[in-house]
């Protein structure tokens, strides 16, 4: 065949093209090969994706959020994955025997809006209740009602019970915070939201609160409630070198676990959220700054017979003395009229200046917790100083108040408040508000207070503990005036005395005259008592022991 | 020759082809088994977080106090009951030629 045998110069050239064409596509395969195989090998030995496909429609959108501890660890508030019950009602056959059964498990279940809704056209999704535990998820289930299911939900829960629930704070039924500490998770970023109940792994939010000494504070301030037939009452603790919070008590509260169903009364944070005039509390802090500055000394003699006439107002003494009385007695006595001598001794500017240094007067910053701003006199004259020098025209929150009178008794030196186990430190450098010396002089004085037979806190006495304080009776301002026998009593203590390691101010709301206490309220008979019962109770849990007598071996 | 190098790369690509194919059915099934396992994890994380819950619960001051003074007969302590090792009187120094 003359074709095949004639192998021409064009033919092996073709040829040769043809082969390099070959060569050229196998390289072009190759390299598609290595890259396959590189993109294997990177596929192979890069770290797994984190990321989870969730398949569920975002009917719930949860928000996963750490647990709140007190100081110790102990759980105050937790997620729980909890099954959430609800029904479709296209697969509901029989209405009413759902209702009529579900009601034995569930015996506080609204029959009639539950049947009104199951009735409703075109409706595929009603939640029937939402956190059940676990038990009454499996009685439901025991039921084998048709149209029910179940789906998890995070739930949150208080496992340390009704403790301390206006700090706590409460969450909305998606789990985000509302108010107090659980507010505080989420504008801090820590809570996040989530479409599977996952429950969080971060770190516990560590409050400074003790629940032992929380719990005590609160039976003790309950059971107050109940023997002087107060309104309300708020007792806190604090550790006058750290301002911890140790606890803090607003009662009437609420259980957290249903914050829907609590009243007025028991929504209101009288400790944090209310501003109230305090009463004679506030001598404590006149007499120290007039010491502080040399204006008197505990020997200054003021003319207290006659009632005090400013500015066509009268300013007089609750079973006054009517004598000539020393700044101690002033102190012992709870003098009005004395307390408003000395303030007006030392000036309206003078007297401002060192509530500015105590505290008294800007809002309290507290992290985790927010506090009513004080409200001040809108002018400053002489009738304003000297009714302040006994705790009236000056509103505060019991809170801040504790707070600043830290200084009094710690030696001088201004304590910022905390709440959380992570709160700001103290500054490096203190800052001295008052003389060491006039902070020693003040303890003394309230020392005195206890001890004296004449002292009006005297009932506040425990036996073994030096427990120091004043007394306050507040008249409650109301319209635009003062109310009838309607008062705020508190007491404010520190102890030890020698060397206090905590201050204590109790408050008890609208006390009424009993029997016991000879149809009065005053503090020395209600509070005062009160906080004695506090501080014997939770002195042992706080490691202080009785004063050792003289006669130990 | 160029028939054997033709016959060893059709067997290598079909001994290929069963290799990725055993290769992706192996993966899956580990995936599996790595969420089955990622799913116990948050089970038992889940239910670790409500044990945690129902022990605070029944170890809660509201319900112990009153259960501690009934059926214990345990009151608060007062300050009197707490003691320091310094407190307690030191022991007394041995007479002399007393053996103890």
């Amino acid at each position: 065949m003359p074709e095949a045998t004639h192998l021409t110069t064009s033919d092996a050239a073709g040829s040769a093209a043809f082969s390099a064409r070959v060569l050229l596509l196998l390289l072009v395969v190759l390299c598609g090969l290595a890259a396959i195989g590189g993109q294997t090998v990177r596929v192979a030995t890069s770290r797994p994706s984190t990321e989870t496909i969730a398949v569920s429609e975002p009917i719930a959108r949860n928000w996963s959020r750490p647990a709140i501890v007190d100081r110790n660890g102990v759980l105050l508030a937790s997620d729980v994955a909890l099954p959430s019950l609800y029904a479709d009602p296209k697969l509901v056959i029989d209405r009413d025997e759902v209702v009529e059964r579900l009601r034995t498990v569930l015996p506080d279940l609204d029959e009639r809006d539950l049947l009104r809704q199951l009735g409703e056209e075109g409706r595929r999704f009603i939640w029937i209740r939402r956190g059940l535990t676990p038990r009454l998820a499996q009685q439901v289930h025991d039921l084998g009602l048709p149209g029910l299911a179940f789906r998890k939900e995070l739930r949150r829960v208080y496992p340390a019970g009704q403790i301390a629930p206006h700090l706590l704070g409460q969450v909305d039924v998606d789990n985000r915070g509302l108010s107090g500490i659980e507010r505080f998770i989420d504008t801090s970023d820590l809570a996040q939201p989530v479409l599977a109940p996952v429950v969080s792994t971060r770190a516990p939010v560590r409050l400074t609160l003790d629940v032992a000494v929380q719990h005590a504070v609160r039976q003790e301030m309950q059971a107050a409630i109940t023997r002087y037939k107060a309104r309300a009452a708020t007792a806190v603790v604090m550790d006058v070198r750290s301002g911890a919070l140790v606890a803090a008590v607003t009662l009437p509260d609420f259980d957290p676990g249903r914050a829907a169903a609590a009243d007025e009364e028991g929504r209101l944070d009288r400790l944090f959220g209310g501003v109230y005039e305090l009463g004679s509390i506030f001598k404590a802090f006149t007499v120290a700054m007039a010491l502080d500055g040399d204006v008197v000394t505990l020997d200054s003699v003021f003319d207290a017979r006659e009632p005090l006439q400013i500015a066509g107002r009268k300013i007089d003494d609750y079973h006054g003395q009517k004598r000539k009385l020393t700044t101690r007695e002033i102190f012992l006595h709870s003098s009005n009229i004395g307390a408003g001598l000395i303030a007006l001794k030392a000036g309206g500017a003078y007297q401002r200046q060192y509530l500015d240094r105590f505290g008294l007067t800007g809002d309290l910053v507290l992290e985790g917790a927010g506090v009513a701003a004080p409200l001040l006199p809108q002018r400053w004259t002489e009738l304003e100083t000297a009714t302040i020098a006994y705790g009236h025209g000056l509103a505060m929150a019991p809170v801040q108040f504790a707070a600043a009178s830290a200084a009094l008794v710690n030696g001088g030196v201004r304590i910022w408040p905390s709440i959380l186990a992570s709160g700001r430190a103290q500054p490096a450098r203190p800052v001295q508000v008052l003389k060491a010396d006039v902070s020693r002089q003040i303890r003394d004085l309230m020392r005195l207070n206890v001890v004296d037979a004449k002292g009006t806190g005297r009932r506040a006495d425990v036996a073994g503990l030096e427990i120091g304080g004043k007394t306050g009776t507040a008249d409650i301002a109301r319209n635009g005036g003062y109310a009838e026998r309607a008062v705020i009593a508190s007491f404010l203590a520190a102890f030890p005395i020698g060397q206090p390691r905590y201050v204590a101010l109790v408050t008890l709301f609208e006390p009424q005259p009993t029997i016991e206490t000879k149809a009065q309220i005053t503090a020395g008979v209600n509070a005062a008592p009160t906080a004695g019962r506090v501080i014997a109770r939770i002195a042992p849990l706080l490691g202080l022991r009785a004063a050792r007598t003289a006669s130990a071996p | 020759m160029l028939r054997w190098l033709t016959a060893t790369v059709a067997l290598a690509t079909i001994a290929a082809a069963f290799g990725v194919t055993w290769i992706k059915y192996d993966t899956r099934r580990l995936e599996a088994r790595l969420q089955a396992q990622e799913h116990q994890i948050e089970k038992a994380e889940s239910d670790i977080a409500i044990l945690r819950a129902e022990l605070g619960f029944l170890t809660r001051p509201e319900r112990l106090d009153p259960l501690a003074r009934r059926h214990l007969g345990l009151q608060p302590p007062s300050s009197a009951q707490v003691i320091r090792l310094d407190d307690l009187p030191k022991a007394a120094k041995p007479r002399a030629g007393v053996t103890p």
